[in-house]
């Protein structure tokens, strides 16, 4: 391992999976650092800086949305949550209490690692705000409030400019739909799910080819893919 | 009602329109007699709806050979009539359940006031009737004026012929419309003799009786008034409906009193006359007084098939009473009957028509005379000899005390014994024994003792005061002691009552079983009734106290009648029994003998219904077989107490039931939760792990160390879910009861020695020590399931444990006792009793392993299927430790 390698704080209290992600982890070059309860990783978080950390919601000692806020007080590093399919409410709480993705129980590998890499890029990029977010052939161009398909401008409506700005600001993370209704509609339309449907579905016809980078996380919120 | 009052819907009116809404309308084509055309009429008005596109159905006409009737009846349809045998007769009646199963929109039925055929269900058609508007079947009918139940009298009097059958006022009353169907007499007259209304033989007959043009006309006039009646109640009651204010004149209301120890059918025949004539609403009013026996059923029966509305209230003052309910219910005429009230009441003007005369100043008091004669007052207990044959007993027994006290005692001292003997007899008797005793006791002791001897006569004028005052004292004693003892008899029957009452109920509410309180109830019900009684339940009742919970709601829900109990064993229900059961478990009411329907059934049915959440439920019928059409009162009030009380008891056995039922579902759903939950969890770390760690094995260039790692977690992450996978199969089986342990002597201390044994190897270098006494017993158990059981505590144990775990054995008197103890953190007292939870798991900051939280509790179901208990106390020293033991017979 390299000194120089991005730590990744995984918290989680089955001894199992630190047992391979640990190895796992390494191998892909980071540097793992485990903790087995919530405030063992609240301690590390503050005095080891990781670059990520992984945390799993089914803590013993503290449930992951406390957790979240504890962690927000101090540290704006990404958070990916780990956690179980039928855990969906759990899951959009911590993605509204603060987290930036999620993968899901049982994960591949190379799913986890994507995720990982987009999130410390991201963080990266956080730092020095690109005004222009670049994703396949879609190019949203936050400063001008312009939106370009393979190079060609796409005229879209205050509304629907709102909604894409918003996902292409977290490019590759989740936005929960509370998080969307309330950036886009305000606070008091943060449950009209149906909103959102309209107008994604209206975003997807005009962005042509590019509409598959807009993706749905069902029961979550929405997502705009990354790719090069 | 109050003029000043706000004008509002009057709430009664709203009510009864309430009540009549779902109920099915009545119709009734009303005539003066027969041959005016109301059949026709109805027929006609029926095609013209029919063609409107209306379901009709013409349920029975009476064409009476007419062709002209025959005709107007066209292309309606018509329901086929059912042929009933009677006396080797084939009678056709009109066919009520083909009826309600059809379910017309209307149905034509023609002749209210028809009598059905013996074995019918109900005796009269106006019976049917109800039964079908109850159904929501609109019923057309058909009646003659002559066979309403107030008109009977008066067309009695004006044809001379007297009608057997009549319809009670209440059922016209209750129609939604009254049609007249008018024909002047002497165009009836000329259609009579046409032969248009009967075949010619029959006519004549009619022409000389029924047909006489002046009986006619004042059929006519009657069938007018009834209508107009009518109508006028119509306008009211539209106007309380729709709180129009008035002008409506003040009517008058008719209050007639129902005596309770007296027939009422005077007083109710004469009010219905007054309320008719002067079109005012007639008001029936029973006050029971305490002391007073006697059954105002009838008079209430009467007075509610004279269309009035009864009412029975309790008060000691009868007059306040009739006078207080009179001025609540703005009555202006007070009918009473004149009674027979005892000579000094009258003398001193304490009857009841003297107080209302002086009292009911504001009232038009009639005073109906008691035609009928009364009936025989209700016999007294004890023979009336026996009380008689007390009176010399007790006087002659008195004078043998006089006889030895004589010489002793002054002469006028012994009247004392003999005003003992007085007391006693009017105690233990009447009046008129004490009144006998007291002329036998001074005769006796005037001949006997009182100078001159063996004489009536008296000699000194001190002896003359002391019989004068003998007389009076005597008399004084009879009365109020005779008083005094009814008073106390009386007492001492209500007590008998309350007691009866009182052990019914606790009869009722110790039997810990639904079949046994079933049982109780028939017994009690069976003692009452003094013959066979029977408990039948709803299907769906009765199914769903002997199927588990699901099953049963999964059974539609019918009202077919099941027979769940009944005393004695060899009573029998036959056909006639279980169809008079199946129309009162319908309909909710009394049906079989005694009754108003289908009263040929030997037995009688009372339906058991229960008020929750605001309707009513049927629990069930109770059959009994009486002796007699009716009940004597006290078995009456014994039955109807019977029937409180079994409602009673049998919904708090039903919700026991379903109370327990629910608690069993609840316990299956938890289980199903945790399940789940455990599915979610327990399945998913390992996968995660087994997947994990293969694709992390694909990478080439890890350490040959992690390597072997890596498969050496892929390879335990299996044995987990395999275990996991073995545990919820016996959960499983446990908890469907298809594990069967074997039985066999098993010596404890090689079982204790492998379980420790093989600790050992799985976690080398944690000690385990053994604790086995000498001389045990070989308990008869599964060695395979105590192998799993102990298994599954030494891990646990060794999981928690710092230091040893100690596993023992030992005899404690009948029984061998096991104990697995390690010295951990122990268990929180809040979650000791929850440990054998299925995937219960103590929570803890610094949880060390984590497993399935389903050892404990398999452990528990293992042991108890091996028949014996398991337990868990903690901590066992110094605030630290668990020890788990496991308790089996010897």
């Amino acid at each position: 391992m390299s000194p120089g390698a991005p730590i990744i704080l995984v918290i989680d209290d089955e001894p199992q999976i630190h047992r391979f992600l640990g190895p796992a982890l390494e191998a892909a070059g980071y540097a793992p650092l485990r903790a087995d309860n919530a405030r063992e990783g609240l301690r590390l978080a503050a005095s080891r800086g990781p670059d990520c950390i992984l945390l799993d919601l089914g803590l013993p000692d503290m449930d992951g949305k406390e957790m979240l806020e504890r962690l927000r007080a101090f540290s704006r590093v990404p958070v990916i949550v780990v956690s179980a399919r039928d855990r969906e409410a759990e899951k959009v709480a911590a993605l509204d209490a603060g987290a930036d993705d999620y993968v899901e129980k049982p994960f591949g590998l190379a799913e986890l690692l994507a995720r990982l890499r987009a999130a410390t890029r991201r963080a990266l990029q956080a730092e020095t705000p690109s005004p222009t977010v670049t994703t396949g052939a879609l190019e949203v161009d936050l400063e001008h409030r312009m939106v370009r398909v393979a190079g060609a401008r796409v005229a879209v409506t205050p509304r629907e400019w709102d909604l894409l700005a918003a996902l292409a600001r977290d490019l590759g993370k989740v936005v929960t739909q509370r998080h969307l209704l309330t950036a886009v509609w305000g606070p008091a339309h943060a449950e009209d799910a149906q909103y959102l449907r309209v107008y994604v579905g209206q975003l997807r016809q005009k962005l042509g080819e590019a509409a598959r980078l807009l993706r749905t996380e069902p029961g979550v919120g929405y997502r705009l893919v990354e790719e090069d | 009602m109050a003029e000043t009052e706000p004008v509002r819907p009057d709430p009664d009116a709203l009510a009864e329109l309430a009540a009549r809404e779902g109920r099915g309308r009545l119709k009734v084509f009303l005539g003066a007699a027969p041959g005016v055309g109301k059949t026709v009429e109805m027929l006609a008005e029926a095609r013209r709806v029919h063609e409107a596109g209306r379901d009709v159905l013409v349920g029975l006409v009476e064409t009476h050979g007419r062709a002209e009737t025959e005709a107007a009846v066209g292309t309606l349809p018509r329901l086929p009539l059912r042929s009933m045998a009677y006396r080797g007769q084939a009678l056709q009646e009109f066919d009520l359940d083909a009826a309600l199963a059809r379910h017309p929109a209307i149905l034509l039925l023609d002749e209210l006031a028809h009598t059905n055929a013996p074995g019918s269900r109900h005796p009269k058609r106006w019976q049917d009737v109800e039964e079908l508007r109850d159904a929501g079947i609109e019923v057309w009918t058909t009646m003659n004026v002559q066979h309403l139940e107030s008109s009977a009298e008066a067309v009695a009097r004006v044809t001379g012929v007297r009608v057997a059958e009549t319809v009670p006022d209440s059922v016209l009353a209750g129609a939604d419309a009254v049609e007249l169907v008018d024909l002047p007499p002497t165009e009836l007259l000329e259609r009579m003799r046409a032969g248009k209304i009967y075949r010619p033989e029959q006519a004549e007959r009619a022409l000389r009786g029924f047909f006489k043009e002046g009986a006619l006309t004042a059929l006519r006039e009657l069938a007018l008034r009834r209508t107009a009646d009518r109508v006028d109640a119509d306008v009211t009651d539209w106007m309380r409906r729709n709180a129009v204010a008035g002008p409506w004149p003040v009517g008058d209301r008719v209050l007639a009193l129902v005596p309770g120890n007296a027939p009422a059918d005077a007083v109710l025949q004469q009010a219905r006359r007054i309320a008719v004539a002067l079109r005012a609403p007639l008001l029936a009013l029973h006050v029971e007084l305490p002391g007073q026996s006697g059954d105002p059923g009838p008079g209430l029966a009467l007075a509610q098939q004279l269309g009035a509305e009864t009412e029975v209230t309790t008060a000691t003052d009868l007059p306040g009473a009739i006078l207080a309910h009179a001025r609540l219910r703005n009555a202006t005429h007070i009918i009473v009957g004149r009674g027979d009230p005892p000579l000094w009441r009258r003398l001193f003007g304490r009857t009841l028509i003297a107080a209302l005369a002086r009292r009911a100043t504001e009232f038009t008091l009639h005073i109906v005379a008691d035609a009928a004669a009364r009936p025989a007052p209700p016999p007294r207990p004890a023979p009336a000899w026996t009380s008689w044959l007390v009176v010399p007993l007790l006087v002659g027994a008195a004078t043998l005390v006089c006889g030895a006290l004589d010489g002793i005692v002054p002469d006028a001292g012994l009247g004392m014994v003999y005003l003992a003997a007085i007391v006693a007899i009017a105690a233990a008797t009447g009046p008129l024994q004490a009144s006998l005793g007291a002329v036998l006791s001074f005769l006796a002791w005037n001949y006997l003792f009182l100078p001159p001897r063996y004489t009536l006569t008296i000699a000194s004028a001190q002896d003359v005061l002391g019989a004068v005052m003998f007389g009076v004292v005597a008399a004084l004693l009879t009365g109020t002691t005779g008083r005094l003892g009814r008073n106390v008899r009386m007492a001492a029957t209500r007590l008998v009552a309350l007691r009866r009452l009182a052990a019914l109920s606790r009869r009722l509410n110790a039997q810990a079983t639904l079949p046994e309180l079933q049982m109780a109830v028939v017994e009690e019900a069976s003692r009452i009734a003094g013959g066979p009684a029977c408990l039948l339940l709803p299907l769906d009742e009765a199914l769903a106290t002997t199927l588990p919970g699901q099953f049963a709601r999964e059974v539609a829900a019918t009202d077919e009648p099941v027979l769940r109990a009944i005393t004695p064993a060899h009573a029998v229900l036959d056909e006639g029994a279980m169809a008079s059961a199946r129309w009162a478990m319908a309909n909710r009411r009394e049906a079989g003998r005694g009754t108003a329907t289908l009263p040929a059934s030997v037995w009688r049915f009372v339906p058991l219904t229960a008020h929750r959440d605001g309707e009513a439920s049927m629990l069930g019928l109770l059959g009994i077989r009486p002796e007699q059409d009716r009940p004597d009162p006290e078995a009456g009030r014994a039955l109807e107490a019977l029937v409180d009380q079994a409602v009673v008891a049998l919904e708090r056995a039903r919700l026991v039931e379903a109370a327990a039922r629910d608690r069993a579902r609840g316990e299956a759903e938890a289980l199903r939760t945790a399940l789940l939950t455990s599915l979610g969890h327990d399945l998913r770390t390992p996968l995660t792990v087994i997947r994990g760690a293969a694709e992390t094995l694909r990478v080439s260039n890890l350490p040959e160390a992690t390597r072997a790692d890596l498969l050496l977690s892929i390879e335990e992450e299996a044995t987990r879910l395999a275990r996991w996978m073995s545990a919820i199969l016996d959960i499983v089986r446990l908890e469907t009861g298809q594990l069967t342990p074997r039985r066999e002597p098993l010596a404890l201390r090689e079982a204790l020695e492998n379980a420790a044994a093989r600790a050992e190897k799985i976690h080398p270098g944690r000690p385990v020590v053994l604790e086995v006494a000498d001389g045990l017993p070989r308990p008869r158990l599964d060695p395979s399931l105590l192998d799993r059981v102990l298994e599954n505590l030494v891990d646990n144990a060794l999981k928690y444990a710092e230091g040893r775990v100690r596993l023992g054995a030992r005899r404690e008197g009948a029984q061998v006792a096991l104990t697995v103890e390690d010295d951990g953190p122990g268990i929180p007292p809040a979650d000791l009793p929850r440990v054998f939870d299925a995937f219960f798991r103590v929570h803890r900051p610094d949880s060390v392993a984590a497993g399935s939280g389903l050892g404990l509790s398999i452990c528990k179901g293992l042991v108890g299927a091996m028949g014996g208990r398991i337990a868990a106390e903690s901590p066992i020293a110094e605030g630290r430790g668990t020890r788990i033991t496991l308790r089996f017979p010897a």
